[in-house]
């Protein structure tokens, strides 16, 4: 790896430092936080919020762009609105009619990136805030913050949910793939900062807070 | 609040839309009179009854088209631009 | 009063006792009671004075509209003493007391009653002269708690809730309906104010042992229900479109949302009208009720009953059944029921006087309790005969005559009533679509019925929320008029009150008609009555009857007045809970905290307006960061610009339709000014078109027209179905502008990029990298020197600036915010979109001809704009000089132009100019004012002038030298 490679930083950079948080190991970028403090797993357990805007993604929409994926080999969700395991534990997602996010191995991501776009293709750089929520109480923060009812995801897991959290458009689903299940959310990274400091404030309130990556897997 | 449908998105609050008015054919701009083009232009018909309307649900960006009856606050049918049948 | 031996089902806690003050005397009394259950159970008997008259009052109903009986806890006013749980410690005080409650000074006032009739304020107090004067008089008299502007602000959370059905009101048919609606597998809420579930299935029993089994069995199945929620202590405040309901606890208000809603907040007991009704003691049949199974606490020694309904018997059998005296049930029927209730009575030997009326109580010695009941023979109706006038010692009165519907909600609805003649009350005719009704608020009254009734609606509303199929209920109708149609006995003397809120007697609205306020509405209003704290709940109907028979209507024809939200006050405090305010925040945020960045809001952007430097103030801070950019170099984030992408065969077709100048011919790697105008000719947003490759621009919108700008783009592409496709990266590229003589040295020693003017000119587009990342580069003149846009990943733009930071402390770079950059684009010239355009600006007013490009087939504006350039203009955007020099007060952005001593114009960007050496700006001129040279004048906010000079624009470098390369 370059050492001179630049640092690839979270939207929420700034809120995660100001905790003292674990990181991943120096040299892989991009960095995630393990954990902030001896007490995440107690936080996870009522509402953990983790930052997960490290993980690479890519994104494309436009009319072509189903089978542009489909071509590459990617399990395409066929309904508006839902999502797909990838194998590697990364997922697609179809957000709408013709809009895709992929997020998962960055093997993927870059070939997805550097791959030569088709008619009716457009890239869409992701540069999402990307957050999970998880915890007894999870509930709570989401009814706190969106007027949207959440049961349909659990009779539904494969859909997602475009919708507005605390004013900011949002991405959300529902997901098994971490030991805890957790909600995954991803918004405009401009809005990241300002988004994480109104659930933390909230979780907190309901005896959680942030978390780090170990206390979700 | 309201709920309002969109096509793709489902049902959702009124919140989280953007109503954008009428719509309102355009007249030939290039055969169109002054008269004919400030009046697509400039005036609005606020009569209550059954409208058509661009509304856009914001978070996921989707423009689609509204008919609401705006007397009995009552949205008749709700369909992505094109699919008009 | 005291407390009675333990009650089967009471809700107080016998095993602890908790003390409170009251008026500043100490008293006991156990979790589970009310305020005032504690203080009836210690002795007290008066617990407030009345509004008007301040006339000793107490309980009336036990059910939240005890407007008298209303008391100051700390901070808390106007808390209702008959609801509310008593905690330990409370200190209370009674509410609209001059000098304490037992020798309120103002209840003088009562003596004065014949010069205070209705509409007194409106007929005496309009002197537009002395209102003031009254106006103070009359907000010290009036009002009832007071506010404590001390008092904290609390920030309680607000929360969303769904479900598929919503009961509101846990009564026998409401616990039914919601039994029913969850057997058919729909998720279902229950709201009941009260502190426990049950409604009127906890007191109204008669002494009946069975149907207080069948009650609790009913309870007991609905709380044990998987899929019923049951929430107490939460008052549904109001109904608003498409069923969504905001429900009100003591600290947090839940929006409910459900599929359908069910509607059994039953009835409001209605008082009787007779001369002082109103006394401590008199109270209706279920408040009494409320008082010996809630709290068990006994209401009175020995009562009259006055009864039109079985209601009556029931009570009195429930007094009896605890130990209280009946001295007699006072009928003003002459015929009764053939029920168990009456049966019991007749039956126990309690004395039933028929077709007879309390015309009036005899007040105790001491005026503020009863003495006796006077009883009197009527007529129908209930004209008293005045023969046969009978005292009957008590201490206590009932009134159980009739029920009027809590159907707040189902008006607010949109539901149409009905009056029930059959009833006397109002019942839901025609229901909106997933709103139901059921039980007393439905014209249900008996207590098999309603659970009939409850299950019909419940199945009915699950299967609406898709729950099942509706099934048939039958339910009977009832055997006897719950109501009586005419409860109101009038008294020469007066003082029979028919709004306590308000001290309203029967004359007043006999008054309010001979006024020709005769129309509902309007005698409300005239009277207020139904205005105070309790919204009529024991008043609109009384109200109602007496105006029909003044008019000779029926109660259908009357009408009743408009419901609106709130059913009942919400505190300011859940109303103002947690808001959400979202703010967008650039990936370079903590660079620019790290370096004394002085935020400002723009649009829902924070940005550095400029950055602090030690001792230094604003002022000379703006002018250092300026000072830099033109002699060495600056850099500002410019992440806040619309960032916009569109792609596609189509793409320069979409983007000639949609900006004013050409795009179609556009060289790759080339950038070109874009205006934007909306279908009048109006300009609204403006930026930059660079190509990326035939099919592919990158283009940039105003910090404030990120989000709409993207949005109405999108409406268009679909409109017009263009092969291409809009991708909006405003917070996906990070972004600065990097600007000054030396900018191209600090970028040389970060890039491979050829950085010659010849290899990469002025508007020019690249991409290539910086210090490692893949940026876009344009060379873009926004301040007015040679300069650098450089947009890379979101992700990396913190190590971009770092880098651009290192490299740039070599040159004395520094970082602009944006009043600088607002200095620096003045000085060229450059106008800020909404800055110094408006609403109605269109490009020939600011100087933007030469880039309309009226000869291409079509763009958004260009019809209209064909018309304007045929008018004569009407305002023209012009540079202006103060005088060199000029040491006085500096005009201000909107400050107007003056000329011949009217308005011909306005300033829109103004500043002091150390590069020109005078203060320069832009303003809006009639066009007879625009020619270079001409002397106008500003009028500052004092009213005294500033002259100033047109003058020819840019302020600075008017032939673009600093964009060449120099020689």
């Amino acid at each position: 790896m370059n050492v001179n490679a630049p640092v690839l930083l979270s939207p929420v950079h700034a809120a995660l430092l100001a905790r003292n948080p674990v990181w991943s190991e120096a040299g892989v970028t991009p960095p995630a936080v393990l954990g902030f403090d001896g007490n995440d797993a107690q936080r996870a357990a009522a509402v953990g919020i983790a930052d997960l805007s490290h993980l690479p993604r890519a994104g494309a929409k436009g009319p072509g762009t189903a089978d542009w994926l489909a071509a590459m080999g990617l399990p395409v969700p066929l309904q508006p609105n839902s999502w797909n395991q990838l194998p590697d534990g990364g997922l697609i997602a179809r957000l709408g009619l013709t809009e895709f996010l992929v997020e998962g191995d960055a093997s993927i991501t870059d070939t997805l990136m550097q791959t030569d776009r088709a008619a009716g293709v457009y890239p869409v750089l992701r540069q999402d805030a990307s957050f999970a929520l998880c915890g007894a109480r999870v509930n709570e923060l989401l009814l706190q913050t969106c007027n949207v009812d959440f049961r349909t995801l659990d009779a539904e897991p494969s859909k997602l949910i475009l919708t507005s959290m605390a004013g900011v458009g949002v991405t959300i689903l529902y997901t098994r793939t971490f030991t805890h299940p957790c909600y995954r959310l991803w918004c405009d990274g401009t809005y990241g900062l300002y988004l994480w400091d109104t659930l933390v404030g909230i979780a907190e309130e309901l005896g959680g807070g942030c978390i780090g990556l170990n206390a979700l897997r | 609040m309201k709920i309002m449908i969109c096509p793709v998105n489902g049902p959702r609050p009124v919140s989280e839309f953007f109503c954008w008015g009428e719509i309102r054919p355009m007249p030939d701009p290039d055969t169109c009179s002054d008269d004919e083009w400030a009046d697509y232009v400039f005036n609005r018909n606020g009569a209550p009854g059954v409208k058509k309307e661009w509304w856009c649900h914001s978070a996921s960006n989707t423009w689609f088209i509204v008919e609401r009856d705006t007397e009995k606050d009552v949205v008749l049918r709700t369909y992505l631009y094109g699919e008009a049948a | 009063m005291k407390r009675l031996p333990p009650v089967a089902g009471e809700w107080i806690d016998r095993t602890r006792e908790i003390s409170f003050v009251f008026e500043g005397k100490s008293y006991r009394g156990h979790p589970g009671d009310s305020i005032s259950s504690a203080l009836l159970a210690s002795g007290a008997s008066m617990l407030g004075r009345s509004f008007k008259y301040h006339r000793p009052r107490s309980v009336l109903s036990m059910a939240n509209h005890d407007i008298n009986a209303m008391v100051q806890w700390a901070e808390r006013p106007n808390v209702r003493a008959d609801v509310t749980p008593l905690t330990d410690g409370m200190a209370l005080t009674a509410v609209n007391t001059f000098g304490g409650l037992r020798a309120d000074k103002a209840s003088i006032l009562g003596a004065f009653s014949r010069f205070l009739p209705v509409g007194f304020y409106y007929k005496s107090f309009y002197s537009k002269k002395l209102f003031p004067l009254w106006e103070r008089m009359f907000r010290r008299l009036t009002g009832l708690g007071k506010v404590d502007f001390t008092a904290p602000h609390l920030c309680t959370a607000k929360c969303y809730g769904f479900c598929d059905v919503l009961v509101i009101g846990s009564g026998p048919s409401g616990l039914a309906a919601a039994l029913a609606a969850a057997d058919q597998g729909a998720d279902v809420v229950v709201v009941d104010e009260n502190a426990r579930a049950g409604g009127s299935g906890g007191y109204a029993r008669g002494a009946d042992e069975v149907l207080a089994a069948t009650h609790n069995d009913l309870l007991q199945r609905a709380e044990s229900h998987s899929l019923v929620r049951i929430m107490t202590s939460t008052c549904a405040a109001g109904y608003y479109t498409d069923h969504w309901i905001p429900l009100v606890t003591a600290d947090v208000m839940t929006k409910m949302r459900a599929r359908s809603v069910i509607v059994a907040s039953g009835a409001y007991e209605q008082p009787a009208v007779f001369r002082y009704n109103d006394l401590p003691g008199i109270m209706l049949a279920s408040a009494a009720q409320r008082l010996i199974y809630r709290y068990a606490v006994s209401p009175m020694r020995r009562a009259v009953v006055l009864a039109a309904n079985a209601d009556g018997y029931r009570a009195a059998l429930d007094l009896v059944a605890h130990g209280i005296e009946v001295a007699a049930v006072v009928d003003l029927r002459s015929v009764i029921g053939d029920g168990e209730a009456e049966t019991a009575v007749i039956h126990q030997g309690i004395r039933i006087v028929l077709n007879a009326c309390i015309t009036e109580a005899v007040p105790a010695s001491d005026g503020k309790g009863v003495a006796a009941a006077v009883v009197v023979p009527v007529t129908q109706p209930n004209e008293a005969i005045g023969l046969g006038r009978e005292q009957i010692p008590c201490d206590g009165i009932l009134m159980s005559v009739g029920w009027a519907p809590a159907g707040n909600l189902l008006y607010q609805a949109g539901t149409r009533m009905r009056y029930e003649k059959s009833l006397e009350q109002f019942v839901p005719d025609v229901l909106p679509a997933g709103v139901f009704a059921c039980g007393r608020v439905n014209g249900v009254h008996s207590y098999a019925a309603r659970l009939l009734d409850g299950q019909r609606a419940g199945s009915a509303a699950a299967a609406h929320a898709g729950f099942g199929i509706a099934m048939g209920v039958a339910v009977p109708n009832e055997t006897e008029c719950p109501t009586h149609s005419w409860p109101i006995i009038a008294h020469p003397k007066g003082k029979n009150f028919v709004d306590f809120d308000e001290d309203l007697q029967l004359k007043d609205f006999e008054n309010a008609v001979q006024e020709g306020f005769d129309n509902i509405e309007l005698m409300k209003r005239f009277s207020t009555v139904g205005m105070g704290p309790s919204q009529g709940k024991h008043s609109n109907m009384n109200a109602l009857r007496i105006l029909a028979r003044l008019v000779g209507k029926e109660p259908q024809q009357v009408g009743t007045t408009t419901a609106r939200p709130f059913f009942h006050p919400v505190p300011m405090s859940l109303l103002g809970g947690r808001g959400f305010t979202p703010e967008r925040r650039t990936p370079l945020h903590s660079r620019h905290d790290a370096l004394g960045a002085q935020w400002m809001p723009a649009g829902v952007w924070q940005r550095p307006e400029y950055y602090q430097v030690a001792d230094k103030s604003r002022s000379d801070c703006i002018q250092g960061e300026v000072a830099a950019v033109r002699n060495g170099v600056g850099i500002i984030d410019v992440g806040t610009l619309g960032k916009l992408e569109v792609i596609g065969p189509q793409a320069a077709e979409f983007l000639e339709r949609v900006y004013i100048s050409r795009y179609a011919n556009l060289k790759l790697g080339m950038t070109r000014y874009a205006v934007m105008c909306d279908e009048t000719g109006v300009v609204i947003d403006d930026g930059v078109v660079g190509r990326l490759a035939e099919d592919h621009f990158y283009f940039t919108t105003t910090t404030s027209g990120a989000a709409t700008i993207y949005r109405e783009l999108s409406r268009l592409n679909t409109l017009w179905q263009l092969d291409c496709g809009i991708v909006n990266h405003t917070g996906a590229f990070a972004a600065v502008n990097l600007a000054g003589p030396r900018s191209r040295e600090v970028l040389a020693g970060l890039t491979d990029a050829d950085l010659s003017a010849s290899a990469f000119p002025y508007l020019a587009l690249r991409e290539a990298s910086v210090a490692g990342i893949p940026a876009r580069l344009m060379r873009v003149g926004f301040v007015g020197e040679w300069g650098y846009e450089i947009h890379v990943p979101a992700n990396q733009g913190a190590a971009l600036w770092d880098a651009l930071m290192q490299a740039g402390g070599g040159h004395g770079m520094r970082p602009f915010g944006v009043e600088a950059q607002r200095l620096l684009r003045l000085e060229k010239g450059h106008i800020i979109i909404s800055q110094d355009t408006d609403g109605l600006t269109n490009p020939f007013d600011v100087g933007l001809d030469w880039a309309l490009k009226m000869d291409k087939p079509f763009f958004v504006g260009q019809r209209s704009l064909r018309v304007i350039a045929q008018q004569p203009r009407k305002q023209k955007l012009v540079g202006f000089v103060l005088e060199p020099g000029y040491a006085g007060t500096v005009p201000l952005e909107c400050h107007l132009v003056i000329h011949q001593g009217e308005m011909a114009g306005r300033v829109t960007s103004i500043a002091f100019s150390a590069a020109v050496g005078q203060t320069i700006g832009m303003a809006f001129v009639a066009p007879e004012l625009a020619e270079v040279g001409n002397a106008i004048s500003i009028r500052l906010s004092d009213g005294s002038q500033v002259p100033a000079t047109v003058t020819r624009t840019p302020f600075f470098d008017p032939d673009n030298l600093k964009q060449k390369e120099a020689v």
